[in-house]
This record gives structure tokens, C-alpha cells and sequence, in this order.
């Protein structure tokens, strides 16, 4: 009875063994998830990255479409030096252009979208499918300026808009090339390993503009595009003055949306995408949030279409950006590897030696001074206490000295 | 006593003055005025340098801070020192009004032993009528005033800058001169020449004031009043040895003395080696002595940056060809060093005198001139105003520093704030201030020149 039970108290012991050995291996996993998942890094900067990638007059709205986002976006609070504004085609200077240095978006012509402060980055021709994954992934000459770098740090939050012609996994650059959908889910996801951001927000608005995203793995990526698969995207309206549309139906209403909203609205990213409207958009307009893990309610949408930062107001002096402590860890650091060390001074000490044969003669001052330095110099760790004491001992020194003298 | 208790009342005003000023709303700016600040002596390239060092980048990293690695380390901290409610920099400039204080004071006392020296050396030329029938002033208390209340002297002071504490040095070094102090005077040589390289010129009236004393009459009257006194007494005619009649009136012909220049010597390469242990430790992981040198002296006498100031040397810099540049800056610097050698020989019985000139000459002819400078020779000139009473000129170098004061800042804000000016304006004042300091000079060694051959009319007529 009693082996009965103790054999029964085994076989349960082991079955709940199993069960806890289970339910670790559940905690572990989901513990590591939450490690890849948690983000390390706090939110510090919104950048934007805006793409139109047509050229010709025909396509004056993707132009306006692209202007019109970045009014927005910079008067959200973005500044311009966190855009990157890529425009294939100069429709505001075209010689087509009945308005010239004036680009519309709507046939009232109530805004102009060319004020006197927009800077694009990336203009014409140098609108292609290298720049913009070398933008995306930071990898560029050694020439090209800051103004055409993507600066982002593992605390951005990015916008990526894209508008032109697109098609079933590509979108056509400048009429001769196409970017498709791997290439924008393999930059992403060397993006997210050099940790270049902390979320990133795709906005499409082509034909099947949701076959762009689709090969997207990367976590932290949020992504809506203007129409699914087998769908078209279509433009708003035409102006007849200007001769041409000026703008498309996504944008038209991703506009209508921000026009009401200022830079303090904390309206979320859910309202604004719950506000397209299939019928008025006559396509629909898909998002995916798989790889996003925070609820679309609690994003407002200035974390990404605009720059709310939360300042901290401290009355005292800037202090910098490193503290005592950091500069002795340096100092320390090399003495734990002891062996390097150990090399590169046997290594320096064979060449002084070999430059104090040469020179025997010629250098005595250099090279007692040399072997001080050695000797003395390298073995004081914390200098600055040591500059201290030897400036505040020079006043006894020199008043003891006169006295004596006396 | 009287005469004493107007000085200290004098000098506590001219230290609440100073409180006053830098109490005062900051309106002036004066630590951005080119004739204040320059790139060695400005106090915020200093707080930039330390806050570099702070990051731990090299404090010279930018071209920013162009000094001592020991002034971050005793400066530095003060300049990030804020207190509530009071103006920046607040405890940086009480330690330069401390340093003015110290400096005036040191003044005094060099003035003292000079005019003492004077007055031994006059009364042992039996010129003793000269010292009662002319009314000497004590110039010992006269210089100190004149440093303190100096209006350049002041607006250097208050003004974030860091002359004060190189003018302290330079007194101390001549102060430890006079009294034949030789660590004294060692340690305040090789740290002004540490601080600003020129100060090293002064070297040799250093040597001549350890060596040969306080300024004093020629050698000549002493050996001329010997040998006529020789000639004179009778007893030395023929074989006769006149020793004790001579030794007995016996002049002091202060003999050149070699064993304080040699302790001089001795603790100058002491306090240079100590200062070199200092600053390479203080910038070991930044590139040591080497870097510091030059980015330090190299910086002065390679005259890297060319920004507007009161000297003369920027505007012509901006313009010369790179090919002829180095000719140049050896042209410039060798300005000072020609005269080194024929003042030394005329003026070697006056070497207070000699640091004046040499002091005045440098300041004029250097790479970054400021009005700290000027502040300096303006005060030890008043250590001789005995000798230079018949200055001529004298007038027109009072109204003429004067102009040049209130002129220059006009002209550096029509040139560079209103653009209704150019640089040539600010150049003419600048010009316009070389002249008053070429004609100081002259008139002072000319006047004093003077006052020695009056000296020896007197003795010689006396005889």
C-alpha cells in the first residue's frame, strides 16, 4: 500500500515534474519574447521619410500627394531637418506649370503646397530605387551630406510614405525602375538590426498598394496602404485649371483627418485609420498590425505624423553627456586586459629600446624624460585629482621657499 | 600716516567699485568686446575647454581654449559654479579682484624698495639736496593707486577675462627680483611665460635686478665720484696707500652678484619642471606636452586665428599670402627680440625700468594684445613717476588713450553690428593705439635717459 502510494506519489510527482518543467519552459519563452519585444530604448525622435517616385506632368498628384504630407507633417512639429523629402519631378517649376512655384492639391487652390520653406532632399534624377534603400539604411558615400542621411537611432519613430504607380509586390521609380516587396522587407529588416528605429510607419498610396508590405517580418513596423491586391487606387479630382488631378482619394482623406487636428490632439492612430471610408475611397484601404504590438488606440498619431517631445525644464548647468564615473571606467578598462596591455608595452618598450640604441648619445634629456614618463606618469590612474593636489601644494611650496629665503 | 590712511581708503573703494560692476546687470558684455577678451585670455573659451575636458576630449579639441591646462583645473571648476540669483561667473571674478588686490599691493611694495634704492643711491652721490628740494612722491603707493584705479585695469577685471592673474604673475616675478627672492621671482617668470609666452623676454631684466639690484643711477657716477674722490684726498699722492682713507668713502658700486641669478636658475628650471609634470599628467590621455605646446605658444606665435582685436597684426594676417606668411610672423616676433639686446645695454642700471619698457614694447607687438595689457605698464609706470616727471607729451598720451578707449568700441560696432563702418575704421584706432605706445615708449626712455644725465650735471658740478 504504502509503495502503492509512494509509486502513485512518484508517478504524480513526476507528471506535475512535468508539468512545472512545462510551464517554465511557457515562461522562459514568453519571457524571451518580451526581451525581444520590450523596447530597451525610450522614444525620443520622429523622423519622415517621403517618397514620390514619378515622374512627368500627367503625375501631378503624387507630386501634391507628397507636398501635402509634408506640410503636415512639419506643421505637426517635425522639423526639417528630420524629413527626408524625395521628389522625382519639379511640377511646381515645370514648364507646364500655369501657376508657376505653385503646387495645389485641391481646385480651390486654397493651399499652396510650395511655400517658401520646403526643402527637398532628394530631387530629380536622384530619386532612385539605391538611394532610397541606402536612405533607408544609412549605408552611403562618404560624401553625401548630412541633409540626405537618415540620422534615426534605436529611439525613432519613422514615417515611411511612398506614392506613385505601384503594382502586384512593386512600386515604379522614376518610370524606368521598381522597388519590390522584398527589397523593402530585407532594408527594413537591416534597419531594425542596426536598430535604426524603435517603430516604423508605412504608408503606401498606389494601385494593390498592400502587396508592398506584404513580405514585411520585422517587428515594430505598422503599415497601410490605399488599396489591396487586384484593386486600383484612384485619384480625387481633376482640377481643370491646372489640367491635371491634383490629388488621391487615400490622401485626399488622410488629410481631411489631420486638417482638423493640431499639434496637441491626441487623436489615435485607430481613428485615423477607421476613418477611411471604402466607398469614398473606392478601394480599401488595408493595415496591418501583426508585427506591432502596441494596441492602435493608445498610439496617438503624433507619435509618428508629428513631434510632441515632453521637455524637461532643470535649472542647473548642462553637464554633459559624460560623468566622472564613465571617465574612470575608461582608465580602468584597459588594466582588465591585462595581456593586450602587456603586449603593446613589451611592443613599445622594444621600440624605445631600439630608439634609444640609435639615438644614445643624442637624446639623454629625451629619454630620461621618456622612462619618467613611463614610470611616474602611467602609473597615476586619476589625473585630475593629482593635477589638483600638485596646484593646491604650489602655495605652501612657494611661500615656505620665500620665507626661507628670507 | 595721513598719507597712509587716504591710500587704504582709495584702494577699498576701488575694490567696491569693482563689486559694484560685476553686481551690475550684465549690459555691457564686455567679455565679448575684441579689446577685453581675446582668444587666449576670453573666459568662455575656458568654460568651453572645461566643459570639453569634462567630456573627456581634449580641452583644445575646436581651437576654442588656447591656455594653460592648470587654469582649467583652478579656473574651470569656477566657472560652472552657479550660485541662485547671482550673476555668472560671480566667483571668477572675485578671484580676479582678489588677484588685482594682490597685484596692486605687490606694486606698492616693489615701489617702496625702489624708492628706497633711489634714495640711498642719491644720498650716497651727496645728492641729497635733490630728494628735499624736489617733492618725491611716494611712488610705491602712487603705481598701486594708478593699477587700481585704472579704468582699463577695472573693465579687464571685470570683464572675464584672464589677465589679471598674468599681470599678478609678472608683478610677482618683479617683486621677487627686487627683494632678491630668487623661488619668488622664479615662480612667477615661469609661470607668466607659461601662461602667455612673452612675458620670457623679461628674463634679462630679471637677471640685471637680481644681479645688479633696484634701479639706480648709472655706474658711471659711482665710479667717477671714486676716482675723484681718490684723486682728491691727499694722501694718496705718491706711494702712499690711501686704503683707509678710501675704503672709508667708499661708494657702493654694486658689483654684479652671480650667486642669486644662479639660485634664480636653479628654482626657475625647478618650477619649469614641475609645471611640465603637472600639465602632461593633466593632459596624458589627449596628447601630452607636445599638444599642449603647440596648441598653446604654437598657437601665439603661429597666429592662427585672425579675429579682429587691438594689436596690429590681425588685420595684416588676413591679408598677406601664404607663401610670405612665415616670413612674416619672423618679421613680427622678431620686432620684439631686436630691441631686447640695445635696451638691455642702455638701461642695465635700471632694470625695473627695463621690464617696463619691455613690457610696453611686447604688449604692443604681440599676437593677441588686449587692454590687460596696457592695464599692466600703465601701473609699473607709475612706479616711476620721480624720474619721469619732465615726461613730454604727457598730456597728449592721457587724451589720446582716452580717444582711442571710447573710439574703438564705436568703431567695432559700425564695422561689424551697424556694416556702415569696415575693417579699416577698427584698424585706424588700432593704429592709432600703436602710435600712443610707440610714443610712450620713447618719451619715457627719453625722459629718463634725461633724468640720468641731470643726475650726473648734478654730481659732477657738486665735484
Amino acid at each position: 500500500m504504502a509503495i502503492k502510494a509512494r509509486a502513485g506519489w512518484l508517478k504524480l510527482d513526476s507528471f506535475s515534474s512535468c508539468k512545472v518543467i512545462l510551464f517554465l519552459i511557457l515562461i522562459s519563452i514568453h519571457l524571451c519574447e518580451l526581451n525581444a519585444w520590450s523596447p530597451s530604448a525610450m522614444h525620443t525622435n520622429n523622423w519622415a521619410i517621403l517618397v514620390c517616385t514619378s515622374r512627368f506632368w500627367f503625375n501631378y498628384r503624387h507630386m501634391a500627394n507628397t507636398l501635402s504630407l509634408y506640410r503636415t507633417v512639419k506643421r505637426l512639429g517635425i522639423p526639417d531637418d528630420r524629413i527626408i523629402l524625395m521628389l522625382a519631378d519639379d511640377m511646381a517649376c515645370n514648364a507646364r506649370n500655369k501657376y508657376p512655384a505653385q503646387v495645389f492639391n485641391n481646385e480651390n487652390h486654397r493651399l499652396n503646397l510650395y511655400g517658401d520653406n520646403v526643402e527637398v532632399d532628394y530631387r530629380g534624377y536622384e530619386v532612385t530605387v539605391e538611394n532610397f534603400l541606402r536612405v533607408l539604411t544609412g549605408r552611403h558615400e562618404t560624401a553625401v551630406p548630412r541633409s540626405k542621411r537618415l540620422l534615426s537611432d534605436e529611439g525613432s519613430h519613422i514615417l515611411l510614405y511612398m506614392t506613385g504607380h505601384g503594382g502586384d509586390e512593386f512600386l515604379k521609380f522614376q518610370d524606368s525602375e521598381e522597388l519590390q516587396s522584398h527589397d523593402l522587407a530585407d532594408a527594413v529588416k537591416q534597419m531594425k538590426q542596426k536598430r535604426r528605429f524603435k517603430e516604423l510607419l508605412i504608408m503606401v498610396d498606389t494601385c494593390q498598394a498592400a502587396t508592398l508590405f506584404s513580405q514585411l517580418h520585422s517587428p515594430g513596423v505598422l503599415a497601410i496602404g490605399s488599396s489591396m491586391k487586384g484593386e486600383n487606387s484612384y485619384s480625387h479630382h481633376l482640377d481643370s485649371d491646372v489640367g491635371v488631378s491634383v490629388v488621391d482619394r487615400f490622401t485626399f482623406y488622410t488629410l481631411a483627418f489631420f486638417e482638423r487636428l493640431n499639434m496637441y490632439n491626441n487623436a489615435s492612430l485607430s481613428s485615423l485609420f477607421n476613418s477611411y471610408n471604402p466607398s469614398l475611397l473606392m478601394s480599401t484601404a488595408y493595415y496591418r498590425t501583426d508585427l506591432y504590438k502596441r494596441p492602435l488606440d493608445k498610439v496617438p498619431v503624433t507619435d509618428f505624423f508629428g513631434s510632441v517631445m515632453e521637455t524637461i525644464h532643470t535649472d542647473s548647468a548642462y553637464r554633459g553627456f559624460s560623468v566622472k564615473g564613465t571617465d574612470k571606467a575608461e582608465i580602468k578598462a584597459p588594466l582588465n586586459l591585462k595581456a593586450s596591455q602587456a603586449e603593446r608595452r613589451a611592443l613599445s618598450a622594444y621600440h624605445q629600446d631600439q630608439i634609444s640604441d640609435f639615438n644614445k648619445e643624442v637624446c639623454s634629456f629625451h629619454c630620461i624624460w621618456s622612462t619618467l614618463h613611463k614610470t611616474v606618469v602611467e602609473k597615476i590612474e586619476d589625473a585630475d585629482t593629482f593635477v589638483n593636489y600638485g596646484l593646491v601644494v604650489i602655495i605652501p611650496l612657494v611661500a615656505a621657499s620665500t620665507w626661507l629665503w628670507r | 600716516m595721513e598719507k597712509t590712511r587716504w591710500f587704504w581708503v582709495w584702494v577699498i573703494t576701488s575694490l567696491f567699485f569693482r563689486l559694484v560692476l560685476i553686481y551690475f546687470p550684465e549690459n555691457l558684455n564686455l567679455g565679448f568686446r575684441p579689446e577685453v577678451a581675446t582668444p587666449l585670455t576670453s573666459l568662455r573659451r575656458l568654460a568651453e575647454g572645461y566643459w570639453l575636458k569634462q567630456s573627456s576630449m581634449s580641452p583644445y579639441a575646436g581651437s576654442m581654449y588656447h591656455g594653460s591646462p592648470m587654469l582649467l583645473s583652478i579656473l574651470g571648476p569656477l566657472t560652472v559654479k552657479r550660485i541662485e540669483g547671482q550673476p555668472s561667473h560671480l566667483m571668477c571674478s572675485l578671484l580676479f579682484v582678489v588677484a588685482d588686490l594682490v597685484t596692486a599691493m605687490l606694486i606698492r611694495a616693489t615701489g617702496q624698495t625702489l624708492q628706497l634704492a633711489y634714495s640711498q643711491s642719491l644720498r650716497s652721490l651727496n645728492l641729497v639736496s635733490l630728494l628735499e628740494s624736489s617733492e618725491t612722491l611716494s611712488a610705491g603707493d602712487i603705481a598701486a593707486l594708478v593699477y587700481l584705479w585704472n579704468p582699463l585695469t577695472i573693465i579687464t577685471c571685470v570683464g572675464s577675462s584672464t589677465s589679471p592673474i598674468e599681470n599678478l604673475l609678472i608683478v610677482l616675478s618683479l617683486y621677487g627680483a627686487c627683494l632678491r627672492i630668487a623661488p619668488l621671482a622664479a615662480f612667477g617668470w615661469v609661470l607668466a611665460m607659461h601662461l602667455s609666452l612673452y612675458p620670457v623676454i623679461l628674463i634679462i631684466p630679471v637677471i640685471l635686478l637680481l644681479g645688479y639690484g633696484p634701479d639706480a643711477p648709472p655706474r658711471k657716477l659711482f665710479l667717477q665720484k671714486n676716482s675723484s674722490e681718490n684723486g682728491n684726498s691727499p694722501s694718496c699722492h705718491g706711494n702712499y696707500p690711501c686704503n683707509e682713507v678710501t675704503s672709508q668713502e667708499k661708494l657702493p658700486l654694486h658689483p654684479f652678484l652671480w650667486r642669486p641669478v644662479m639660485h634664480f636658475m636653479l628654482w626657475a628650471s625647478f618650477w619649469l619642471f614641475y609645471v611640465f609634470v603637472l600639465c602632461s599628467i593633466s593632459l596624458k590621455q589627449h596628447g601630452g606636452l607636445l599638444e599642449m605646446l603647440k596648441r598653446t605658444h604654437g598657437f601665439i606665435l603661429t597666429m592662427e586665428d585672425l579675429s579682429p582685436n587691438i594689436g596690429v597684426l590681425w588685420y595684416f594676417f588676413a591679408e598677406v599670402f601664404d607663401f610670405f606668411r612665415d616670413f612674416f610672423l619672423i618679421v613680427f616676433h622678431i620686432n620684439i627680440l631686436f630691441m631686447i639686446l640695445p635696451l638691455a645695454i642702455r638701461l642695465k642700471h635700471r632694470p625695473c625700468f627695463l621690464a617696463f619698457v619691455y613690457i610696453a614694447i611686447s604688449s604692443m607687438l604681440k599676437s593677441y594684445p588686449s587692454v590687460g595689457d596696457s592695464a599692466l605698464y600703465l601701473g609699473i609706470l607709475g612706479l616711476f613717476i620721480n624720474e619721469l616727471a619732465e615726461m613730454k607729451f604727457s598730456f597728449f598720451l592721457f587724451c589720446g588713450y582716452i580717444g582711442v578707449s571710447l573710439l574703438s568700441p564705436v568703431m567695432h560696432n559700425l564695422w561689424i553690428w551697424r556694416g556702415t563702418g569696415n575693417a579699416n575704421f577698427y584698424f585706424a584706432t588700432a593704429i592709432a593705439y600703436a602710435c600712443l605706445q610707440i610714443i610712450l615708449v620713447v618719451e619715457s626712455v627719453g625722459a629718463m635717459l634725461n633724468h640720468d644725465r641731470m643726475l650726473r650735471k648734478n654730481s659732477t658740478v657738486k665735484l
